[in-house]
């Protein structure tokens, strides 16, 4: 046999193992979805997705105050994290080349590989003993995950836009945080929403903060104070029960839980596809 | 004496005085004069005692081997070379007589009044042209009870731009061609109304015909502006300049007009450069 | 370190160099064959190959520029390449002229030929002077060429003068008249070689 071939045939070997590779990777991936699915879409309904009722040993019930729950302590997160998250980021990103800064950007990176229930524990201790448990205080938790993921890709996108957009602009004379807010942060748009819409898909299945701090109810919130159920944490406590309806009742928690964090990808996903369109 | 066939309005002859190279008294005046001014990043020097005068009115040119000091002697003149950190300067940079260096100056007034455009084009990308334009005016708060539409159509006259892409107004300031880019730039830089436009390098990513319509572009645009051209490329500051700065290792090592540096330097450096011997 | 350029100027300067040593070697012989009383046929031969060498010259200069864009020394040298070839030339030229004298006007070797051979004498070495000061790029010795021109210029006004007194050999008289005429022009070219030397060295412009 001669070289050519042989290289020609660990070519195709090579190519053939990584197909295998992603394929076993993937795997697991779509079994997952079409288990949730097959075992979670008999028990969707409008009933299922609006009441609040209790689950039986026969029926789902409704899961409701669940889906309000995630919604309301997502968007609070979401409400003030991002913000925050965001200007960290342009600080770090502009500003940032001192010493104070590297110690942010530690403290950050650290934050973000954190065991969540540590956040959850914290919250508790420094805001439920004092106020008890609220979707508030679940809130707060999350924004322990979500502001540092946000500022890091935040300051990632800033530092993308190339040096001769700044460099043009201190050449008209414009003033720099002018410059950032104007002309840098428009042309780090598309970055700043995926990153911060990938942080809010990451917090949308967050359970263990919200154990300690929102604590899960089966009943619609009147108000910020009070314990909030969450899609997760009703999967949390629904999956072991022994009874069918309980059971039903959790995947189809779960699929809605997938439901809303695939859609919020694909939007990310749409978001990176009209940018690399060519439009603004 | 050799006249240059580029009927330049400014001068005939220049004069050494003290060193300091500036045009003769009762002819055409400095617009920017510089006095011993050096340059350092980060303790290393970079311009070395730089005294030097550059005309109104007229094309300056400045070349040099790379790393002979001519980016960072006009990223002085609009207190450009400041902004990396480390840097620092000495000695006096006159703007029609007032030092632009002086304690009370504010660095962001300079570059409103001496313009400077880039080697690489670069048009802000999430802008209209329209918007690219207007963009100096807008963000520096003097867009105040003006009429941006006529500023924006006559910069890009001036710039030579304004024919190709008069309809089309709204598009991405990245849409265009890289020779139209570098034009964009140059209104964009020209909405201002600065006093002094430099270029650093304009045309060096760009073909021979978009190079040509910049170089036609410098000859008008002295007739209403102060024009400072960094060039690597000896032709083109024989072409466009009327007077040629020659520099090497962070020194002026000679400067006059360009017709007789380039048909009989005086430094030994200067001939040697000039005609390929090194560099 | 070598450019580009450089062959196409050394070529320049051998083409020169051996336009220096024809033209020289043409008039020389120009003048033996009027003393000796010989045609000079050689003469006619040197003069042709010389024009031929003066349009390479042009043609060359042309070429150079175009290519190179040269500038300071380079585009000097090349300017003063042009005119002095052309100096060349019109000594091979004035010494045919003075062949073609010989050639109508026959034997001359019993004339009274004090008057070219003096002026003669200068004009040669006028020549040998603008050659040495190109070959050498001596500026010292082309600016002594034009004392000289002054001498050669003096002695033809005087020289035409005597020459014309000669009533008797018409012959005599108006050969010499119209050599004398030639030496006196080539005298001047030479002045101009100098001159161009001066103008590829220091860049001073030449008057001519």
């Amino acid at each position: 046999m001669d070289r050519y071939t042989v290289r020609r045939l660990k070519d195709r070997l090579f190519t053939l193992l990584g197909a295998a590779c992603v394929v076993i990777a993937v795997i697991p991936l779509g079994s997952i979805l079409l288990e949730v699915i097959v075992k979670g879409a008999p028990a969707l309904s409008w009933a299922f997705l609006t009441t609040s009722s209790l689950p039986s040993p026969t029926s789902p019930g409704g899961i409701g105050p669940a889906i309000q729950g995630t919604l309301v302590m997502v968007g609070l997160t979401s409400l003030f994290g991002i913000p925050i998250g965001v200007m960290s980021g342009i600080y770090l990103a502009e500003y940032g080349n001192n010493r104070y800064a590297d110690a942010m950007r530690l403290f950050s990176d650290v934050l973000t590989e954190f065991p969540s229930i540590i956040a959850g524990i914290t919250i508790y201790l420094v805001f439920v003993l004092v106020f008890g448990y609220s979707p508030l205080a679940g809130a707060l938790a999350l924004s322990f995950i979500l502001i540092p993921i946000v500022s890091r890709t935040t300051e990632e996108s800033i530092k993308l836009v190339p040096n001769s957009i700044r460099e043009g602009s201190s050449a008209l004379g414009i003033r720099k945080w002018r410059a950032t807010v104007s002309i840098v942060l428009r042309a780090a748009r598309s970055g700043l929403i995926t990153g911060s819409l990938l942080a809010v898909a990451r917090v949308a299945g967050e359970t263990a903060p919200l154990l300690f701090t929102a604590f899960g109810d089966t009943y619609y919130l009147h108000s910020l104070n009070g314990p909030a159920g969450s899609l997760t944490m009703y999967i949390f406590t629904d999956w072991k029960q022994p009874y069918s309806g309980y059971q039903q009742a959790a995947w189809g928690a779960a699929l809605v839980l997938i439901l809303i964090v695939l859609a919020i990808n694909i939007a990310v996903r749409l978001a990176s596809w009209e940018r690399r369109m060519g439009r603004r | 004496m050799t006249t240059s066939i580029l009927d330049s309005s400014a001068m005939k002859t220049l004069e050494v005085d003290n060193g300091d190279l500036r045009p003769m008294q009762g002819q055409s005046s400095e617009k920017i004069r510089t006095v011993s001014l050096s340059a350092w990043y980060n303790g290393k020097q970079a311009l070395n005692e730089v005294s030097l005068g550059i005309a109104s009115n007229a094309v300056t040119a400045i070349i040099g081997p790379s790393g002979c000091g001519k980016s960072t002697y006009v990223r002085c003149l609009n207190r450009m070379h400041e902004l990396v950190p480390g840097a620092t300067t000495s000695g006096q940079v006159f703007l029609d007589d007032e030092n632009i260096y002086a304690k009370d100056v504010d660095p962001v007034m300079i570059r409103r009044r001496v313009g400077m455009v880039f080697q690489k084009p670069n048009p802000f990308p999430t802008m209209s042209i329209y918007d690219n334009v207007a963009a100096g005016l807008k963000l520096t708060g003097m867009k105040r009870g003006r009429n941006l539409d006529e500023i924006v159509r006559v910069s890009l006259e001036q710039a030579g731009l304004w024919e190709e892409v008069r309809d089309d107004l709204d598009k991405p300031g990245t849409s265009i061609s890289g020779g139209q880019q570098q034009r964009l730039c140059i209104a964009r830089a020209i909405a201002l109304e600065p006093e002094v436009i430099m270029m650093d390098e304009p045309c060096s990513a760009l073909d021979p015909a978009a190079t040509a319509k910049i170089e036609g572009l410098m000859i008008t645009l002295k007739t209403l502006y102060t024009v400072v051209v960094v060039t690597h490329n000896m032709q083109q500051a024989s072409r466009v300049a009327d007077y040629t700065a020659f520099m090497y290792l962070g020194k002026l090592i000679e400067y006059d007009e360009t017709a007789r540096i380039f048909e009989n330097p005086q430094q030994e450096l200067t001939e040697r450069y000039i005609t390929g011997k090194f560099g | 370190m070598p450019r580009l350029m450089d062959m196409g100027l050394d070529k320049l300067n051998s083409m020169l160099l051996e336009m220096a040593t024809l033209s020289e070697n043409a008039v020389d012989a120009s003048i033996e064959a009027y003393s000796k009383g010989g045609t000079g046929p050689e003469v006619r031969e040197w003069s042709r190959r010389l024009q031929t060498l003066h349009r390479q010259v042009s043609d060359l200069s042309m070429e150079l520029i175009a290519r190179f864009q040269p500038v300071a020394s380079d585009l000097r040298f090349i300017k003063a390449c042009f005119e002095i070839s052309y100096g060349f030339y019109r000594f091979g030229r004035y010494a045919l002229d003075i062949a073609e004298v010989l050639d109508i006007f026959g034997d001359l070797s019993k004339c009274d030929q004090k008057a070219v051979v003096e002026t003669a004498r200068n004009t040669q070495k006028m020549i040998r002077m603008s050659v040495d000061s190109f070959a050498r790029r001596d500026v010292a010795l082309a600016r002594r060429i034009p004392k000289l021109d002054d001498v050669v210029d003096d002695s033809y006004r005087q020289n035409l003068r005597t020459v014309l007194d000669q009533k008797k050999d018409i012959r005599c008289a108006l050969s010499a008249g119209l050599i004398l005429r030639y030496l006196e022009r080539i005298a001047d070219h030479a002045t101009y070689i100098g001159e161009s030397v001066d103008y590829i060295v220091t860049g001073v412009e030449p008057t001519h």
